[in-house]
């Protein structure tokens, strides 16, 4: 009910806003952050939005995955989210009101799979009949389910369980499953008890299926402030090109941030790749207005194996896709 | 509680409307009329609220997002329950659950009850087990799985150990309750006719102390219910209540709220079934249950 009236109030703000100048400066900011390694902490951590907008609040909320932040963008509680691309995928199809506006991170070995060493597995055809694990609806469920059908062994042939990364650790300490394809900072302990990796996420991105996370604003937002969408992109722009040149002071940030040992947030930080923002608007990524990226691309074949797996309704349109991601605002804020 | 003396047995537990002066009515019929129109006026109230749902979802007030129209949740429902939700039909959903359900909810009723009357008989026996007792009755379900997953596994034991757990305190207070409000008379009187323990037990305390107990084993239910989600969360793969938490990350509103629903049934089912048990084991109780 409460969605209800909040829906309500914000349509009718949209029709009042539609009809006022556009210069304006919004009271406050919420940007809601996931829990991973990226320039995100950076920006953060140096209150780079800050700066970019003064006279501004703005409010950091830490979202735990892209359910969450599917959940927060469906109630209206950020302006700015981050999303990977199954989530994205699944927000674009159900209409949420939201527009990508920059890649904030490639997904590389900070997300991988790993396989007990005593369960002797040495290619995909031993997980038959094995126990394995991961978050169902993430990119690392896609990416598990994507390179099993690559290889042509029929899931149903082992058992593979819906648990969230804290949850993967426990049973993995316990011995309850063989393999786990998960993300950091737990998968390192799985990789310290037994463990060794089997399959990164990275590897799958050159054979074809990138995973990432995409920057989003709200619509809502953006038509009321577009000049604040390309202050924020110019922030997490810095805080990108801080990363990529001082890796030393990141991981101290990163360390700090995630309450995570100097060592462990320097290997995650190899593990994420960051793409300068000019970059950002190749083919590879985002690509320009004019021109799509292969962003596009992904977020089709993620759409449509969603749709295979019953997960999604109906699968959209490339052109319902291209109306999602928006390079325009990146291109300004470039340009200025 | 004690049955209504035999010099009164007339007497109708709720007050006549003033016409039924003239003519004493059989307080059978009065019950029956209630109970007709108290039928009526809950089905007026699902009907108004089955109204007001097509009305905001037709009118296109709420979101389809969040509030999808009951045509939605039909054919989300006939979608489950023929072609099945990743992997199961409905009915096999729905069957792992209420599995989970009974089990937990069983084995709770089976501990709950015997250590219930031992606590309510003996104020040592209470002692010693109440501190546990006590404390982790309000804990949140999920932070008390978190431990269940680490020591039991993310098997069906963990799972059934916390529906269990949220079905055990219920029973156990209310049966406790049930056994210390008993009337000493009863008991007086069946130890002057020479009553063994055992026949005081199954002869006294649990006829006495049954309907308390009834009740409290429905509000156990009730409780178990409401951890079936949480249970079901950590390494399921059927189960309505997964379904629902597998359904909310996709955004399948219509899903949720058809899991939701046919949750809702089988919890209504369940209590009319233990409400039937409880007048056929104890008949004396009957009249009294309006």
């Amino acid at each position: 009910m409460k969605n209800l009236v909040k829906s309500l109030l914000v349509s009718a703000s949209i029709a009042f806003a539609a009809g006022s100048a556009s210069a304006e400066a919004p009271k406050s900011v919420t940007i809601g952050y996931l829990n991973l390694v990226n320039a995100q902490l950076v920006t953060k951590s140096l209150g780079l939005v800050q700066k970019e907008m003064p006279g501004v609040e703005i409010k950091y909320i830490k979202v735990g995955g892209g359910g969450d932040m599917l959940r927060a963008i469906a109630a209206d509680q950020i302006d700015f989210g981050g999303l990977g691309n199954p989530p994205t995928a699944i927000g674009v199809t159900r209409g949420l009101p939201i527009q990508g506006i920059m890649v904030l991170n490639m997904l590389d070995y900070v997300e991988a799979m790993a396989v007990r060493t005593s369960a002797g597995i040495k290619s995909w055809k031993d997980l038959k009949g094995k126990t394995l694990a991961a978050p169902f609806g993430s990119t690392t469920h896609y990416l598990l389910l994507k390179a099993l059908a690559d290889e042509g062994i029929d899931p149903a042939s082992m058992k593979i369980l819906d648990l969230r990364p804290n949850d993967i650790a426990v049973s993995w300490a316990r011995g309850d499953i063989d393999a786990a394809w998960f993300w950091e900072p737990n998968l390192n302990k799985a990789v310290k008890d037994g463990g060794h990796i089997f399959m990164t996420s990275g590897i799958m991105a050159s054979r074809g299926y990138p995973t990432w996370d995409v920057g989003v604003v709200m619509n809502r937002f953006a038509e009321k402030y577009p000049d604040y969408v390309e202050k924020f992109i110019a922030a997490e722009c810095k805080g990108i090109d801080f990363w990529l040149n001082n890796p030393g002071e990141t991981a101290k940030i990163i360390a700090k941030e995630l309450e995570l040992s100097l060592e462990d947030a320097t290997r995650m930080m190899k593990g994420t790749e960051m793409v300068p923002c000019p970059k950002q608007l190749t083919a590879q990524y985002m690509g320009t207005s004019k021109k799509n990226g292969q962003f596009i691309d992904t977020l089709l074949s993620t759409a449509s194996f969603l749709v295979e797996q019953e997960r999604l309704p109906k699968l959209l349109s490339r052109a319902e896709f291209e109306a999602f991601l928006k390079p325009e605002y990146l291109e300004k804020t470039l340009s200025e | 509680m004690p049955e209504p003396k035999a010099a009164d047995p007339e007497m109708p537990d709720v007050t006549p409307p003033p016409r039924a002066k003239r003519r004493v009515v059989e307080p059978a019929q009065i019950l029956a009329r209630l109970r007709s129109r108290y039928v009526a006026i809950s089905c007026g109230s699902v009907f108004l609220m089955m109204v007001a749902w097509v009305f905001v979802t037709e009118t296109g007030i709420a979101n389809e997002l969040f509030l999808p129209g009951p045509e939605a949740i039909y054919k989300s429902f006939m979608k489950v329950a023929f072609r099945g939700y990743q992997g199961a039909t409905l009915l096999e959903h729905v069957g792992v659950s209420l599995y989970r359900i009974l089990a937990g909810f069983g084995l709770a009723c089976l501990v709950g009850i015997p250590l219930g009357i031992a606590m309510g008989v003996s104020r040592s026996a209470n002692a010693f087990f109440e501190p546990f007792i006590e404390f982790y009755r309000p804990l949140p379900p999920l932070g008390l799985y978190t431990l269940l997953v680490m020591w039991l596994g993310i098997g069906e034991e963990s799972k059934l150990a916390l529906l269990f757990l949220a079905g055990l305190p219920g029973v156990i207070i209310a049966t406790i309750q049930a056994v210390r409000g008993i009337d000493m008379v009863y008991l007086r009187a069946a130890k002057a006719l020479g009553a063994t323990t055992s026949q005081l037990i199954w002869h006294v305390y649990l006829p006495a102390a049954g309907p308390t107990i009834l009740t409290g084993m429905r509000i156990s239910l009730g409780f178990t219910y409401t951890v079936l989600v949480a249970a079901e969360i950590v390494a399921a793969t059927a189960g309505i209540g997964w379904m629902i938490w597998d359904a909310a990350k996709f955004l399948l509103s219509d899903v949720v709220i058809m899991g939701l629903i046919v949750l809702g049934l089988t919890g209504v089912v369940l209590d009319g079934i233990m409400r039937l048990i409880g007048r056929i084991l104890m008949p004396w109780t009957r009249v009294r249950r309006t």
